[in-house]
């Protein structure tokens, strides 16, 4: 039986505001999920109404099949991480780790093998009668994992706990949860607004937008098989360059701004359902590292790949890769809801007027700014989505 | 097992169920609210609230219990004392603002231009006397407005004081209360608007200076309307408590061997038609009109300025 | 020319800064200087002129045994209403800023409100009320007049109510609560233990509050044995030649008698400054902002 299941399950606000909606979830044994989104989409509200923290509206929680809308938190059986850790300022880590224990009347004994060998487990035996206060952020961020798995629960519930940690501090921690988790193989749902973490740590991911699931699959599964536009440029990092097009009859050609670009006929037989889209506009979206400069790599047969024209406007060499930024005069497209208002802001303005793009080509690769590079890619990788209301036409 | 029963049996109510419990927990939460501030609010109730009322109640009675309107308000009103009795109050609490917001004000963004540190040790010494609050810095200030013994005997004899009875003729006691207040209270609204200063930012202050502003003008054109509603807070409730005057007069009165009337200020004649003549109606009606003075005073702080908002 | 300017302004700021600190601690040192000399020495003498410790023994001695000890009578009492409002105060107002903070029940908003409203009223605006109401239930005289009202203290649960919204994130309250407390232990466990530099701060502003209040045990109290320091004070006033030279010269209580009253007055509040001045400072600032 399902250790975690969600059945319809919707928040709303005294104020009217709905911020989820009829949220279905299953998370099976062991399970690592992951509830990923901008912030503001429900992801959090979701996970404390599971925790008891927030009153569900409608709908049916179960934890281990029985039903626990009405249960108040201490008698779910779950335990929690929280963004900001929520270390009890006055206990010492010792007795932070063992408050739950605590609290249900665990023999003294007991509860300090138990703090000790949690303790031992995330490397905190050296620090077990500080304070809170005299610890670093990593080590307060393992305290707050400490104070959660050590009550064995039936569920973890942890809210974006690795998010106030610098970044390689967080590359780190990410694994290390990761493994805690698969260690201890209690089911878990994370929450996290970062699509790394979302694409690294999760046996499956929820993908989120304004209180609505709009997929749910394995990481590997969503990159590849986005079901829309907004699914599509969240997942993945750059993000997946999305334009405006016009596809040609029956699929053989795509005019991108003032480019006509040769589609192979194995497009169509690909993506069927492009066949609907002659002669109309769609949205063509390609991954940056699917992206190459022509001429610069001999491993892809050239006959089979599309090729368009950008001029070079910023390289940005990382070491192992090098981002190359190109504009067309194809209108961009941003999913709607993706960035926070002020990033908005700009990509509304003339920025997005100017069709960029990414591009994640080899640390060799020569490149001048300003000139113009033909860009090829494989059309097995092209994206189609239906400019309407952004749903994947690529299946 | 057991439990897959249980919850087959409930589902086809699901939301009924979430209803019901919805108002189970409101309820839940809220005992416990209660709970916590139950004790406050019988408190609040007793010792806030019911001897106000109490108080509009006997205000609009006559002695022999009859409703009577305004008449109290009237009578008290007319009476001879009355008219002084503000009058005095305004001129004291004139004084005493004014001062509030000059030097206060001033001396707070001098010590906001010096170093941290030995500014800490003025704003203490300035803060210090503030111990002194009521009774005893009033037989404090006795004895420096005496000019037989005060360590400002030089400066009262400016003035040609020769005896305290000369110090403390009625038309100097507006100034006086003020010096007093002032002595005993300016401190603590230094270390008050001493740390609104230094919420400033300190790039703004930088960059007003990169923009070619001296001190002065720094002062004056970006710290001070950025206290601004500090200055009113202060200024409300200096005004609020200053009309409540009681003790000073008081005391003052004991050491003036009966020059300074016993009814100097609002809250003296309350307390005299309380106990003198024995006519609690009319002190509750002094007491209203003072009442409402403080909650206007509230009122504007509360409503008016940005200040109290809570969440 | 800048620069100039500047040396003559901070030149000038602390000449007037030197001047205000004459202002504020002349009198002070003046209080603390008169009792080692006679009243005859004091009008004679340079003010700072120092005196005798025979001269302080005799006036501790002379104020100390007026009235068969009355000034110790004082003192006690003062710290019984003193201390008695603020025991009932702290009871009271760490729970209800914690519930205005941290719960949800019907009316929550108009309790901050009416709150918010009698702490910024002059509590002086009450006294006479206070004393109406007392008087219709004859306890006027006994010292529960004093300090129950001393005991509703608005500003304590306001800056209970600020502390605990502002320093006490709901996640902790909700990690407690999923680590197994109940709503009475989160408070017990959690809030209360935390709470701590609250009540030094709400203990502090009550004691100065109470300690230095004239006006409601002026009124409630009419009996001189159960006077607290303040209205001693004024007793001694009333009954002493220092400032009323017609009255009665045989009680011996002369101007440095009386300063040794004032000190003794002051004293108590004098050191818990000394001792809270930075908790002190934090609270001014707190007691009237959410920041």
């Amino acid at each position: 039986m399902a250790p975690v299941s969600l059945e319809k399950l919707t928040k709303v606000y005294p104020n009217g505001f709905e911020a989820v909606h009829e949220f279905d979830l299953e998370v099976a044994d062991g399970e690592f999920m992951i509830l990923v989104g901008p912030s503001g989409c429900g992801k959090t509200t979701a996970m404390r109404m599971v925790a008891g923290l927030e009153e569900i509206t409608s709908g049916t929680l179960r934890i281990d099949g029985e039903i626990m809308n009405d249960v108040s938190p201490r008698d779910r059986d779950i335990a929690m991480v929280f963004q900001n850790y929520a270390l009890y300022p006055h206990m010492t880590v010792g007795e932070n780790i063992g408050f739950a224990l605590k609290m249900k009347h665990t023999p003294k004994d007991q509860i300090e093998k138990k703090v000790r060998e949690t303790a031992d487990i995330l490397g905190l035996s050296e620090w077990i009668d500080r304070k809170p206060g005299q610890l670093s952020g990593g080590q307060r961020q393992r305290v707050a994992m400490g104070r959660a798995i050590v009550r064995e629960p039936k569920v973890f519930l942890m809210d974006e706990p690795l998010s106030n940690l610098d970044a390689k501090l967080r590359v780190q921690m990410r694994a290390e949860v990761a493994r805690i988790q698969r260690r201890l193989g209690v089911a878990t749902i994370y929450v996290t607004h970062d699509q790394v973490e979302a694409m690294t740590m999760g046996d499956r991911v929820a993908v989120m937008r304004a209180g609505v699931v709009l997929q749910c699959d394995k990481p590997q599964t969503i990159y590849d098989h986005p079901v829309n536009l907004f699914v599509a440029g969240f997942m993945g990092s750059p993000s997946m360059n999305l334009f405006e097009a016009h596809l040609g009859e029956g699929a053989r050609t795509l005019f991108l701004g003032s480019q006509k670009v040769e589609l192979p006929a194995t497009v169509l037989t690909a993506k069927p359902s492009l066949a609907d889209f002659s002669n109309k506009e769609v949205v063509v979206g390609i991954r940056p590292e699917s992206l190459m400069i022509a001429g610069t790599n001999t491993n892809e047969s050239a006959k089979d790949s599309v090729y368009f024209e950008g001029d070079v406007d910023l390289v940005e060499a990382l070491g192992s890769e090098i981002l190359v930024h190109f504009s067309t005069d194809a209108h961009r497209v941003e999913a709607e809801g993706m960035y926070s208002d002020d990033a908005e802001g700009l990509n509304a303005g003339s920025i997005a007027q100017r069709g960029e793009g990414v591009a994640r080509v080899p640390p060799e690769t020569q490149l001048v700014l300003g000139e113009r590079v033909r860009l090829q890619v494989n059309p097995k990788r092209l994206f189609f989505f239906d400019p309407a209301n952004g749903s994947s036409l690529s299946e | 097992m057991k439990s897959v029963v249980s919850h087959q049996a409930s589902t086809p109510q699901g939301t009924t169920d979430s209803l019901g419990s919805k108002l189970r927990r409101k309820r839940k939460n809220g005992v416990a609210g209660y709970a916590f501030v139950s004790g406050y609010f019988i408190l609040l109730a007793l010792f806030g609230i019911a001897p106000a009322v109490y108080a509009i109640c006997l205000a609009f009675t006559s002695t022999g219990g009859h409703v009577v309107g305004l008449s109290n308000f009237i009578k008290t009103g007319e009476d001879f004392r009355f008219l002084p009795a503000f009058e005095n109050i305004a001129e004291y609490l004139s004084i005493w603002l004014a001062s509030l917001v000059v030097i206060v004000i001033g001396l707070a963004l001098m010590l906001h231009s010096i170093s941290r540190k030995v500014s800490a040790a003025f704003r203490f010494i300035f803060y210090l006397p503030g111990a002194l609050a009521g009774a005893a810095s009033v037989l404090v200030w006795l004895f420096m407005l005496d000019p037989t013994v005060s360590p400002w005997r030089l400066f009262l004899g400016i003035f040609d004081f020769k005896n305290l009875g000369q110090t403390i003729l009625p038309g100097h006691l507006p100034i006086i209360f003020a010096i007093i207040a002032f002595w005993a209270g300016a401190g603590g609204w230094i270390v008050v608007t001493y740390g609104a200063l230094n919420n400033i930012p300190n790039e703004l202050i930088e960059a007003a200076e990169l923009d070619g502003a001296g001190p002065m003008q720094t002062a004056l054109r970006i710290k001070l309307p950025l206290i601004k509603k500090w200055i009113t807070f202060m200024l409300i409730l200096a005004f609020a408590a200053g009309t409540q005057l009681f003790v000073e007069p008081q005391l003052v009165g004991e050491a003036s061997l009966g020059l300074i009337s016993p009814t100097w200020s609002p809250n003296e004649l309350a307390y005299y038609f309380a106990f003198q003549n024995n006519n609690f109606n009319y002190a509750a009606a002094i007491s209203v009109d003072l009442l409402v003075i403080g909650l206007l005073c509230a009122a504007v702080l509360v409503f008016r300025t940005k200040l109290f908002e809570v969440e | 020319m800048r620069i100039f300017n500047r040396v003559w302004s901070r030149t000038l700021s602390y000449i007037v800064l030197l001047a205000f600190t004459a202002f504020f601690m002349v009198p002070v040192i003046w209080l603390l200087f008169s009792p080692f000399k006679t009243d005859h020495q004091l009008v004679t003498e340079n003010p700072f002129a120092l005196g005798t410790l025979e001269n302080l023994g005799h006036a501790v001695r002379v104020m100390f045994t007026f009235e068969d000890y009355s000034l110790l009578n004082w003192l006690k009492n003062s710290a019984i209403y003193s201390f008695g409002g603020i025991a009932i105060a702290l009871i009271f107002s760490i729970p209800a800023g914690y519930g205005l903070a941290h719960t949800q029940f019907i009316g929550r908003r108009t309790l901050l409100g009416v709150t918010l409203f009698v702490m910024i009223m002059p509590a002086t605006a009450l006294v006479l009320p206070l004393f109406l109401e007392a008087n219709s239930v004859h306890a006027v005289g006994t010292p529960l007049s004093v300090i129950l009202p001393f005991s509703f203290f608005p500003f304590g649960v306001y800056l209970a109510y600020i502390f605990y919204s502002s320093s006490v994130p709901k996640d902790l309250l909700a990690a407690a609560r999923i680590d197994g407390c109940n709503e009475w232990n989160v408070f017990r466990r959690i809030a209360l233990p935390l709470a701590r530099p609250i009540i030094a701060l709400v203990t502090f502003f009550a004691f100065v509050a109470n300690w230095n209040n004239f006006f409601l045990p002026f009124v409630m109290l009419p009996n001189s044995t159960n006077y607290p320091l303040p209205i001693g004070l004024q007793d001694l006033l009333s009954t002493t030649p220092a400032f009323n030279p017609g009255q009665g010269g045989q009680v011996g209580i002369y101007r440095p008698e009386l300063a040794v009253a004032t000190i003794v007055a002051m004293a108590p509040v004098m050191i818990v400054f000394l001792f809270a001045q930075r908790s002190l400072v934090s609270g001014l600032l707190a007691g009237s902002t959410k920041e």
